[in-house]
């Protein structure tokens, strides 16, 4: 049995009996070790997000399996938890409601409940802000929030679909700083979609570059450097051109496509 | 003495800006006259320069001069229709209101707790949606007033058919409205849900449910004045009380009068129910933005 996250041979096509079926994946193999953090880096529109939806469970896969720690994924589970890129907290709870939503569905005691959400509103930063509605708070706010609502349930794996994009640069990077010393502490694995470079190398362990659609992996590239990392550093600079080499091909391949449909 | 010069103007600020204050409470209220000014000034004109038959469109001053005398033709249980009755007070005006009203509310109350039952169990157990849905789609279009002999050969005379009409009147488009909310529920609340560990049952529970609430309110308020007109159809033909029975036995015994004083009455009450709504909407459903209630 392997720990962690196996994807083997996974291939999905929307509309698959229609008449315009569309591939998103196409025979895709990837691993993801115990505790690692990888970024899956791609131009929009490349099948990366439907690969996060058929790892939660949310979606089956056409062709292909995917396991966790050796159990083949059928449905959605809180320990493979999905942050989406709009916080999509429910307007009708408050912040801690929501944090402790799934608490509450898996049947803790008010107490205990209310124990893990002092704990979570400190460690993403939002002491104070329990009794806020989620209407109240910053785009930033939100998404720790939601971070905190994931985290509540122990998950052993993160699955982030662009979950900064909304944000503006600062409060990005912000982020990104919040989420790698979360990551740190909580020992879990983490599987980031982006389209931004920079995104990537600030936190990446393995980026993983898609090819246009239907998503295939074009290149894996390994960051040893310490974190926080220099961007502006030789090695990061490098790093940083090799990505956008592969990114542009990419880019511009799905554009003459879109060109000629 | 230097200390009086000095407070002086704080006074006068102080006064000020509460005289602002009440305004700016006023502001809404204010409008209202202003709305409703410019309808009577127009009637009360047409009435001055000879326009407006008193007889047949008495203007306002005229059908609310004589209150005693509007009074006595109102009677909550509804012995006296038709008669000239003696007596007759402010209360017994009140309780015909009441009365219509509580027909209003029983039967928007039923209609909104039923649809919101049907709507979700259509969406939940599939062969009864299957076998529900073309039903009330075929239903719907009916007009609750097609309603009113088969309300009256279900429930006869009195309360039950009154309250059975505004609940047709409701409860097919607000079934609609319930299905069209589910189906509208954002994809992600729902996929949270899942990965949350909710079953099918706890996503209709805690998470549908509080999603399409607030907008189905929306709607059941755009649906009450339509309650508002059927059940005074419902009252003048298979009551016999009501505010609905007033206007009939108005028009019958040809009291132009009456028949302004009453749509007045009519008027107003639905004005209040509508607040009384949105106060509702607003104190129970406190997530949705003030923005989103909408109306007045």
């Amino acid at each position: 049995m392997t720990l962690g996250l196996k994807i083997t041979n996974v291939s999905k096509t929307w509309n698959p009996d229609g008449p315009d079926p569309v591939p998103a994946v196409r025979n895709l193999t990837l691993d993801v070790a115990l505790g690692e953090f990888v970024v899956l880096l791609g131009p929009s529109g490349c099948g990366k997000s439907s690969l996060l939806y058929i790892v939660a469970g949310l979606e089956d896969a056409t062709d292909g399996s995917v396991t966790f720690d050796g159990l083949r994924v059928t449905e959605p589970s809180p320990e493979r938890s999905l942050i989406f890129q709009e916080a999509s907290l429910y307007p009708w709870l408050t912040v801690q409601d929501n944090i402790t939503f799934g608490l509450k569905i898996a049947g803790l005691s008010p107490k205990k409940q209310h124990e893990a959400a002092e704990r979570l509103l400190q460690l993403v930063g939002l002491v104070g802000a329990g009794d806020r509605r989620p209407h109240e708070l910053s785009g930033g706010m939100r998404q720790r929030a939601a971070l905190a609502r994931a985290l509540a349930m122990k998950p052993k794996v993160l699955l982030m679909d662009e979950p900064f994009a909304a944000l503006d640069v600062q409060t990005r990077a912000r982020m990104q700083g919040h989420l790698l010393n979360i990551w740190e502490s909580s020992k879990a694995s983490v599987l980031l979609v982006t389209h931004s470079i920079d995104e990537a190398l600030a936190l990446a362990d393995r980026v993983v570059v898609f090819t246009a659609r239907p998503g295939q992996i074009k290149a894996e590239i390994p960051i040893t450097a310490p974190r926080p990392r220099d961007m502006r550093s030789p090695e990061m600079i490098e790093l940083a051109r090799q990505c956008e080499a592969l990114l542009g091909e990419e880019v511009e391949k799905s554009f003459k496509e879109q060109e000629l449909t | 003495m230097t200390d009086e010069t000095l407070q002086t103007p704080l006074v006068a600020n102080r006064q000020e800006s509460f005289g602002k204050r009440l305004l700016r409470r006023m502001e809404p209220v204010l409008w209202v006259m202003a709305s409703l000014s410019i309808f009577v000034g127009f009637w009360e004109f047409a009435w001055w320069r000879g326009w407006a038959n008193p007889l047949l469109l008495p203007p306002p001053h005229i059908f609310l001069a004589n209150l005693p005398d509007q009074f006595r033709f109102f009677d909550p249980g509804g012995t006296r229709a038709g008669a000239l009755a003696t007596g007759g007070s402010i209360f017994s005006v009140l309780g015909v209101i009441a009365w219509s009203s509580l027909r209003v509310t029983v039967g928007l109350a039923l209609g909104f707790m039923l649809s919101l039952a049907i709507g979700i169990g259509i969406r939940y157990f599939r062969i009864f949606g299957k076998l529900v849905l073309p039903l009330v789609t075929m239903l719907a279009p009916i007009s609750p007033v097609a309603w009113l002999p088969v309300a009256v050969f279900i429930f006869g005379i009195g309360n039950p058919p009154a309250i059975f009409l505004v609940f047709i009147a409701i409860f097919f488009i607000m079934t609609l409205a319930t299905l069209s909310q589910i189906d509208n529920v954002p994809v992600h609340y729902i996929q949270l849900a899942r990965i949350m560990g909710c079953n099918k049952r706890q996503i209709y529970r805690h998470v549908i449910l509080p999603a399409i609430l607030p907008e189905l309110f929306v709607t059941l308020r755009m649906n009450l004045f339509a309650a508002w007109m059927v059940v005074l159809i419902a009252e003048a033909v298979g009551v016999g009380s009501g505010l609905g029975q007033v206007t009939m036995m108005a028009r019958n015994t040809f009291n132009a009068s009456l028949v302004f004083f009453t749509m007045t009455l009519i008027g107003l009450t639905g004005f209040a129910f509508d607040q009384t709504l949105r106060y509702i909407q607003r104190k129970v459903l406190w997530w949705v933005g003030p923005s989103n209630v909408g109306g007045l």
